[in-house]
């Protein structure tokens, strides 16, 4: 049983330090400006 | 549930109670990581999502011209906010999409008749529900409210949508139970798992059709009669022989059933006369966000039309890479599931996949856009065509239950031949301890489990702060406080003549409905024309269907660029019907200053609200149309009748074969 617990916590540590790479990697990025024209606002532009 | 029934044996109440609890929790607790700030105190405005407090329910079946878009789902969000706050119901609703959405899609992996691991496989024994039980539905659970799909669609506001979606797994399940069950009990089964879509509406109840329609015509493993006598045998263990339902019998009871949770809607947009404008086509056809084109990006489950819906991150070459790659582990599994295990569902979902991935399609390619436009004119009611992306949803439950499958695989377990669940749901677990060497698949399940989120971390925490909850200014409350309390009749006319906005008081830029279109008790009149813009720089304007908007902007002729008009006419107003006019923006001009009969009764820098002299004002006689009324109670009614008939909620019902003599009682469904 203890084994099987190890594997699921490396597992999980894992799956968060690669979550937290692809957190930064988004972060960095620039996220898709919000359409937004200066006097009246579309519903959104492709 | 297969291993928790020998659980029973073995690891009694607390492992069935675990498995019971699971899926539940994996949706919860997706939520909660989902929407974090959000679940605060406050209303989170987005797009197309405008939660406002004290709704009106007589405003929301008033409605306007047009397609009833907004019912029932506001008016379900109407009448809980007759007892609670709006700022709560939307909290609720929210949550409400990931738990239902993450259960559906976890039981229908956890319910499935998995073999179990032999003696000395890789991980075998009391170990073997523990990674297999849990970590498949878990995974499941996790990749359907995870995704692209949802995240764009939650960007874009539109929760009505994703509550249908999020029922999708139970639709399907229910369906699949068609073929064995006695057909009032299968129908009562199918009402109660399309509550979610009929509160989401028309786009939800499309989407069901839909998914769970070609699994209504053909259900695997009880194709006859026979088939059918196989399963409600196993159901009721006492070979009680019971004459299944035929397809025909099927699709007519899935018919009926869609029907019934239809007439909110239904019977007024049929008598509404309502066009649809074809321009859609082109402006909401599904578009490329990743770097693997349209095709790819809705084989990832993204390419939402809406370049500001796109979560932060998401179209990166590495985290799109990978997401690909995830989504080929999960097609795998789901067809390693086809050829092993043959789950009832799964030709029938297949083919909803494929044909809604077809439809999605269909708006990227000239000709197919040439072919939706055609139709649109043909038949308004083809108008929701024009979103193809919204058409992958079954495609999205393909993929989660498909990397359920893959997680199963990895621990060990063996999906049954065909109807082979001879050694019962739970099989015959060895007793060897997990090997060593095999335990890094143990390792691997529960990374792949969490591996949806990881290639969509845009996602997390209000999705990057993008869903975050704000307070209405004193100025609107106290707005929509003097309308409530004015007892003249008269519409609110809602300026500048434009739908969206950008509220400054929203914290930080952020395109959101205008929230004055829903916030007073009573009609109110608005520019309903969708502007969308290209990438070229230029724009395309999709035609409301508001026949009353459309007689204002030729009476105000509103200037393009601000969209207020050169000045105001107490009388001109007054002929429209209008008592109170709203300006719901900061403007430079105020072109309401010396207009005669016409009083400020609120003034704030967001929000202006004039009142126009009551001798002016002729006021449409607005009534709540009976059609309506009656069909929401027809639903309502039904819905009623096939929880009393199940003697239970949602949350305990089986979806599933039996776990055996020791399994808790067997509500059918």
């Amino acid at each position: 049983m203890i084994k099987v617990i190890a594997a699921c916590v490396i597992g999980a540590v894992l799956a968060g330090g690669a979550t937290f790479m692809a957190t930064s990697l988004a972060t960095d990025s620039t996220a898709t400006a919000e359409p937004v024209n200066e006097t009246l606002y579309n519903y959104g532009d492709r | 549930m297969a291993i928790a029934c020998e659980g029973g044996a073995r690891g009694g109440a607390a492992a069935r109670w675990a498995v019971r609890l699971l899926p539940w929790a994996v949706g919860l607790l997706a939520g909660v990581l989902v929407l974090g700030p959000a679940l605060g105190p406050g209303y989170v405005l987005r797009y197309d999502m405008v939660f406002v407090p004290d709704l009106s329910l007589g405003t929301v079946l008033r409605g306007a011209d047009g397609f009833p878009r907004a019912i029932p789902s506001d008016a379900v969000v109407a009448v809980l906010s007759l007892v609670l706050p709006g700022d709560a119901v939307q909290s609720l609703v929210l949550l409400a999409v990931f738990a239902v959405g993450g259960a559906g899609a976890a039981r229908l992996v956890s319910r499935a008749p998995w073999r179990a691991v032999p003696a000395g496989g890789p991980v075998a024994g009391p170990f073997a529900w523990v990674v297999g039980g849990l970590l498949a539905p878990a995974a499941a659970g996790s990749a359907y409210v995870w995704n692209p799909f949802v995240a764009e669609r939650l960007l874009l506001g539109q929760w009505a949508v994703l509550l249908g979606y999020a029922g999708l797994p139970w639709v399907v399940g229910a369906t699949a139970r068609l073929a064995t069950a006695r057909p009032a009990a299968g129908f009562a089964g199918l009402l109660r798992a399309l509550v979610p879509a009929a509160v989401g509406g028309f786009s939800s109840v499309a989407l069901t059709a839909l998914t769970a329609g070609p699994v209504a015509l053909r259900s695997d493993g009880a194709g006859g009669a026979g088939g059918a006598r196989r399963g409600r045998r196993g159901r009721a263990g006492a070979g009680e022989a019971v004459p299944g339902v035929r397809w025909w019998g099927r699709a007519c009871l899935f018919a009926l059933a869609l029907a019934t949770v239809s007439l909110p809607w239904l019977l007024p947009s049929l008598s509404s006369g309502a066009d649809t404008d074809p321009a859609g086509v082109a402006a909401f056809a599904a578009r490329s966000d990743t770097p693997f084109g349209v095709a790819g990006s809705l084989l990832l489950l993204g390419g939402v039309w809406n370049s500001g819906a796109v979560p932060a991150g998401y179209g990166e070459p590495v985290t799109a890479s990978v997401r690909l790659l995830l989504c080929l582990v999960a097609l795998a599994g789901w067809v390693w599931w086809l050829c092993r295990g043959r789950p009832r569902f799964g030709t029938g979902l297949s083919a909803a996949a494929l044909l809604g991935f077809a439809l999605a399609l269909l708006g990227a390619t000239g000709p197919g856009r040439e072919l939706l436009a055609w139709l649109i004119d043909l038949w308004p009611g083809f108008g929701p065509l024009r979103d193809g992306q919204l058409y992958v949803a079954p495609l999205a439950l393909v993929q989660a239950l498909g990397l359920g499958a893959f997680v199963r695989w990895l621990t060990g377990h063996r999906a049954p031949r065909g109807d082979d669940a001879s050694d019962g749901p739970g099989g015959r677990h060895g007793t060897a301890p997990p090997g060593t060497g095999s335990l890094w698949r143990v390792g691997l399940a529960v990374f792949a489990a969490l591996l949806p989120v990881v290639v969509l971390p845009g996602l997390l925490w209000g999705a990057g702060g993008r869903l975050a909850p704000v307070h209405y200014p004193g100025e609107w409350r106290a707005a929509q406080a003097a309308v409530a309390a004015d007892d003249r009749p008269g519409a609110v006319l809602v300026l500048p003549w434009s739908a969206y906005r950008g509220p400054d008081w929203s914290g930080r830029p952020v395109v959101v409905l205008d929230p004055a279109t829903k916030l007073f008790d009573r009609r109110t009149l608005w520019n309903d024309d969708l502007v969308v813009g290209t990438p070229g720089g230029g724009s395309i304007v999709v035609s409301g269907e508001d026949a009353r908007a459309h007689r204002v902007a030729q009476a105000l002729r509103p200037d393009p660029r601000t969209g207020l008009p050169e000045r105001l006419d107490a009388g001109t107003l007054g002929a429209l019907g209008v008592r109170h006019v709203v300006v719901s923006a900061p403007v430079d001009n105020q072109f309401w200053s010396g207009v005669e009969d016409l009083s400020v009764v609120v003034e704030g820098p967001d929000m202006v609200l004039l009142r126009v002299d009551e001798q002016h004002v002729r006021p449409n006689k607005a009534v709540i149309p009976g059609l309506e009324v009656t069909g929401g109670l027809v639903t309502v009614g039904a819905i009623i009748w096939s929880i009393a008939r199940s003697g239970s909620s949602l949350v305990f019902q089986r979806s599933g074969p039996s776990a055996g003599s020791g399994a808790r009682k067997e509500i059918p469904k």
